[in-house]
């Protein structure tokens, strides 16, 4: 990447634009879908969110920043709001991690590895609105399967209403989704494991460490990179539970589910008198709720990884 | 001594309990596919009436004429196989061209582009569906295959163009020096040199946007709206739950049809998948 | 490594190539774009059941000279708003369409001129059919714009159970439980070895809306508006009692525990297995179980009008069209003659014996060949459901203010279900803000429709003349 001209006049510039055609011939097909699907829609949307718009009519009244007011004295919002954080907050670090301890023993030559690896990437690569409807059935306090076997085996007394309670249906989800999920999770740990040179651990394992303490002293700390792209990634998958939470509990009972997700769609689509507008400024503004997040994290991680640099 | 000569079988103690530990949860990791697939059997009240068992009482093959035929899942099956292909095909043409600039070559523009494609990487863009249909619309291509593979493949590959761009800044310029003394052009550089020597990525992209196009429910959902012989596997599969009634066994057979060719897919390419990401992800 | 060196080596015959290679992929995907052929109409609803009787309807006409075949899309009611919304957005709406049954987004859509009126080929003249249509509602500017295929003279709350269960509790499976009190004697008699009394369809908020509406009527209440006051009802007791009965049944063990996640699809497969002696549904349930559980429908009895104080009635607004030509349509005339289909006798006759929602022309159940449950059903709510009053018809500025009003939420459906989920503690408070908050956005509905030049007051839900248990006759509304 050693291309530095001189730039002295727009002659120069104009020659070297043309000089550079190629590449921007070869960046045209990129940028111009991402103008088309991703830039413009985002700036549609911040100009819906301004408007008063049932979706029925052609075009909407402009209202400035109501839309914005509203959503922050709307309590359902703020539920969603919180029901969102906290599906992250438990479902992100439990697929994270599990997903790595997986991918620590199955990175071992096992037998049967590449069964149970396509075992638990089923779930990966069966659409989200077929699953949702299955587990409801698997989950059934009566006549699902969950609930006979805890029963059956004298685990439990009475069934688990998982999707039906209001206080444990978040808690199925998260367990739903991290099922469905931890596959592909799996598959980047598997990636990043193969990243670490063998001859390491051959060397811990010659000065006799055991197997935990090559895991804790060499794994982990080469995986910390990695940890960083692979949170980042689930955490911006962990937004965007739609379909799932729309088949599995429609965002019930009584918005216990409810995601910013289904709140939006729901503005937008599945009520009466849709509100374009104010759905657009709830997913709006939680976009912006996202990145946020993204770049604290990104930030904090920054810190926890020049620490040790800086003692060494 | 004693230690070493234990080892052996320590070793071969933690193996055993590993693969009986890793059975237990592909177990419970399966068992909710069993059903489906044992579910696609039965009659409609069975399903409610068998408890723990799986075996149907008699194996009912109609439920799955009645998916493939009147329920449409062979037109649905070609449709999913057309925007599959079509949208990972768009995905690595675009990508890679983009990626090999960005990753190559020092121009005017290089850094806003990575700024604005690494900023868009976190945004969820779930409800911009809006106006990509009204876009959609005045392109001509709502109710078209076309329409879905765009809207599929023309957003969100932030990822993607990354990952490429990546790779590529990492080859050994000495690679395309020979090829320029050779007489090759920027093309040709790219086609048959760059591109080949990327395979691995584009293995990973290729996989990764198979999974989430065939994995895709709202786009092709509100694309198809006006023409029904356009849908896909996920949107078809809302076509088995009518008014007051759903089929329940006949959309269970159609969920076990449209899992069969993926699943073989993976079962067959895991390993390059694997490799790639590896690849990828390496530096 | 220099990029200008490289971009003056690249020769002709590449570019070419490499242009000639993106132009060809961007024709192919071009003209892949496939449109509704032409020359079909499309028709898009939500009536499943009725899709054969239609579709062979159809069949006929196309074979006719000047007829078209007919692309019919069935779809679910919830998806079918989104979808409509979308269409009309992107002029790919169809040439005709059901809307689901909500005046407030019929009236929007009429109102945004979105629906085309009926040609000369639809002639509603037969007393039933002269009846049910309303100016403001059927007719604008003396324009017929839809008409019901199905008569108003129902509700959903019908209580559908096993005869058999029923008998082995002791009780008489003919005459089934009549009241709330023997509704709950049955239901623990015939809880027990995994089976229980009673299930609810409480997923679906919108059945459990109009479950409480009509069971607040079946307690003696006026109905969710009190057209003498023009004010809504939801903090009355009987809205009060009518939930708590839904909720003794979960307190007391008897209710089905999947209830709260079953919507009416799931939870009458369930009920029909077995799991449960009594289900709510509509009168389409003798269809469903008909089409799909022939085995079971024989041993089903109903009760159309489970009531708690006998003597009571319920009051529904008239029914509003079904099928919509909407304006973007260019074969209107083709569209009005498929419409014209629908006013028949034989028809109706055929509409019954499609088991679904009863016909506009209730006698036309006598003639028809249906299974005894719906016979029963269909006789019975002209007993109990009586004609009531809409502001609409009086005063066609009101179609403003629906369009205005925004759903509340939570709604009367979200409370009964954060109710079963033990999310709602007190009852009577959260229907009294249920109707405080449906007041008030009423309020803000009128007032934003007068700022836009509408004619309207809170006024124009006060219908004096009304009396409980009684049609509402359209000389009334002068």
């Amino acid at each position: 990447m050693a291309r530095t001209a001189p730039m002295g006049s727009r002659t120069q510039l104009v020659q070297q634009l043309w000089r550079d055609r190629y590449i921007y011939l070869f960046l045209l097909p990129s940028t111009a879908l991402f103008a088309l699907y991703t830039l413009w829609p985002i700036g549609v949307s911040i100009y819906f969110s301004m408007l008063d718009w049932s979706g029925f009519e052609q075009a909407g009244r402009f209202i400035g920043f109501a839309n914005y007011k509203e959503l922050a004295n709307d309590r359902l919002f703020w539920n969603a709001f919180r029901n969102t954080v906290t599906f992250m907050v438990l479902a992100v670090p439990l697929r994270v991690g599990l997903a790595l301890l997986l991918a620590i023993l199955l990175n071992q030559a096992l037998p049967f590895s590449r069964v149970f690896r396509t075992a638990i990437f089923l779930p990966v690569v069966t659409t989200a609105a077929i699953l949702g409807v299955v587990m409801r059935f698997i989950l059934d306090p009566t006549s699902g399967p969950v609930n006979l076997a805890l029963l059956q085996s004298g685990i439990l007394d009475q069934p688990v209403n998982f999707l039906g309670q209001s206080g444990v249906a978040l808690y199925t989800a998260v367990g739903v989704w991290v099922w469905k999920w931890l596959g592909i999770t799996l598959i980047y740990w598997l990636a990043a494991l193969q990243t670490v040179p063998k001859d390491l651990y051959e060397a811990a394992r010659i000065d006799g460490a055991s197997g935990w303490q090559r895991i804790v002293y060499i794994t982990l700390p080469l995986l910390t990179p990695f940890t960083i792209i692979i949170t980042l990634i689930t955490v911006v998958e962990a937004t965007n539970v739609f379909d799932l939470m729309l088949t599995l509990t429609n965002g019930g009972p009584f918005y216990a589910t409810e995601v910013i997700d289904i709140f939006v769609y729901r503005q937008a689509f599945a009520s009466n008198t849709p509100r374009l507008g104010y759905a657009s400024a709830a997913s709006l503004f939680f976009g912006i709720c996202v990145i946020a997040l993204a770049l604290l994290q990104l930030i904090i991680l920054r810190r926890i990884r020049q620490k040790p640099a800086e003692t060494e | 001594m004693s230690i070493r000569r234990s080892r052996p079988l320590g070793r071969r103690l933690s193996v055993v309990l590993a693969v009986l530990g890793l059975t237990a949860l592909c177990a419970l990791w399966i068992y909710p596919f069993l059903w489906l697939v044992s579910a696609s059997f039965k009659g409609p009240l069975e399903m409610f009436q068998k408890g723990l068992n799986l075996m149907p009482d008699a194996f009912d093959w109609g439920n799955y004429t009645r998916a493939w035929q009147d329920g449409g899942f062979s037109t649905y099956m070609l449709n999913t196989f057309l925007v599959t292909s079509g949208t990972v095909i768009l995905v690595i043409f675009h990508c890679s061209l983009s990626g090999y600039v960005l990753g190559r070559y020092e121009f005017i523009g290089r850094k806003t582009v990575i700024g604005v494609l690494a900023a868009t990487f976190v945004i969820p863009l779930g409800f911009t569906i809006i106006p990509i249909v009204d876009l959609s619309r005045n392109l001509g291509l709502l109710n078209s295959h076309a329409g879905i593979i765009l809207a599929l493949g023309g957003s969100g590959q932030a990822a993607a163009i990354l990952l490429y761009a990546g790779f590529f800044s990492r080859i050994p310029k000495e690679v395309e020096e020979a090829a320029i003394v050779d007489g090759a052009g920027f093309l040709r550089i790219f086609f048959s040199i760059m591109l080949p020597l990327a395979g691995p990525v584009t293995a990973t992209v290729a996989v990764l946007s198979f999974l989430a196009a065939w994995n895709s429910f709202l786009v092709p959902l509100v694309f198809t709206f006006g023409n029904p012989n356009l849908r896909t596997l996920a949107v078809g599969m809302l076509a088995f739950v009518g008014t007051n009634e759903t089929d329940w066994s006949g959309m269970a057979a159609a969920a076990t049809l449209s899992l069969v060719p993926v699943v073989t897919f993976f079962f067959l390419v895991q390993k390059y998948f694997v490799e790639g990401v590896a690849g990828a992800i390496k530096s | 490594m220099n990029s200008s060196k490289q971009v003056n080596v690249i020769n002709r015959r590449e570019l070419m190539a490499g242009v000639a290679a993106i132009t060809a992929m961007a024709a192919v995907m071009g003209s892949r774009s496939a449109h509704a052929q032409e020359g079909t109409l499309a028709w898009w609803d939500h009536f499943q059941p009725l899709a054969e009787l239609h579709e062979r309807m159809w069949a006929n006409y196309a074979a006719e000279s000047g007829g078209v075949p007919v692309e019919h899309t069935v779809m679910n009611p919830s998806d079918m708003m989104q979808s409509l919304q979308l269409a009309f957005r992107s002029g790919e709406a169809p040439d005709v369409a059901s809307i689901p049954d909500s005046l407030a987004v019929i009236s929007q859509l009429l109102r945004a001129g979105r629906f085309a009126s009926l040609t000369d080929a639809v002639s509603l003249d037969k007393p039933v059919q002269r009846e049910a249509l309303f100016d403001g509602m059927h007719i604008v500017d003396g324009e017929v714009y839809s008409f019901p295929i199905f008569s108003f003279r129902w509700h959903t709350t019908a209580l559908w159970f096993h005869k058999q269960m029923l008998e082995e509790a002791g009780m008489d499976p003919d005459a089934g439980p009549r009241d709330w009190d023997q509704i709950a004697a049955a239901a623990q008699a015939t809880t027990g070895n995994g089976r229980y009394g009673l299930l609810l369809p409480i997923q679906f908020t919108g059945r459990m809306e109009a479950h409480l509406d009509d069971l607040a009527q079946m307690a003696g209440g006026v109905g969710p508006i009190d057209w003498r006051t023009g004010q809504y009802t939801f903090a009355g007791d009987q809205y009060v009692e009518a939930l708590e009965f839904l909720l003794s049944f979960q307190e007391n063990g008897t209710l089905h525990p999947a209830s709260s996640s079953l919507d009416a699809r799931q939870g009458r497969v369930r009920w029909a297995a077995g799991e449960a002696a009594m289900f709510t549904d509509g009168p389409w349930n003798s269809g469903s179980l008909a089409s799909n559980m022939p085995d079971v429908i024989d041993g089903i009895g109903v009760v159309t009008n489970p009531m708690r104080s006998a003597g009571s009635t319920m009051q529904v607004g008239p029914a509003a069209g079904t099928f919509w030509v909407t304006e973007q349509s260019q074969m209107r005339e083709q569209a009005s003659e498929l419409l014209a289909m629908m006013t028949t006798d034989e028809y109706y006759v055929a509409l019954a014996e499609r088991m679904d929602q009863p016909p506009l022309d209730l006698s036309a159940v006598e003639r028809a060949d249906v299974h005894e449950t719906y016979r029963t059903i269909v006789r019975e709510y002209p007993e109990t459901v009586r004609l009531a009053p809409e502001p609409l018809i009086r005063n066609p500025d009101i179609a403003q203010v629906y369009a205005q009003m925004r759903t509340v939420s939570p709604g009367l459906g979200e409370i009964i279900q954060g109710a079963f989920a033990g999310a709602v503690p007190d009852i009577r408070a959260t229907l009294q803000e249920y109707q405080d908050a449906m007041t008030a956005e009423r309020d803000r509905a009128i007032s934003v429709a007068r700022e836009n030049g509408a004619q309207v007051s809170v006024d124009d839900w006060i219908f004096e003349n009304w009396e409980q248990g009684t049609d509402f006759a359209p000389d009334q509304y002068s």
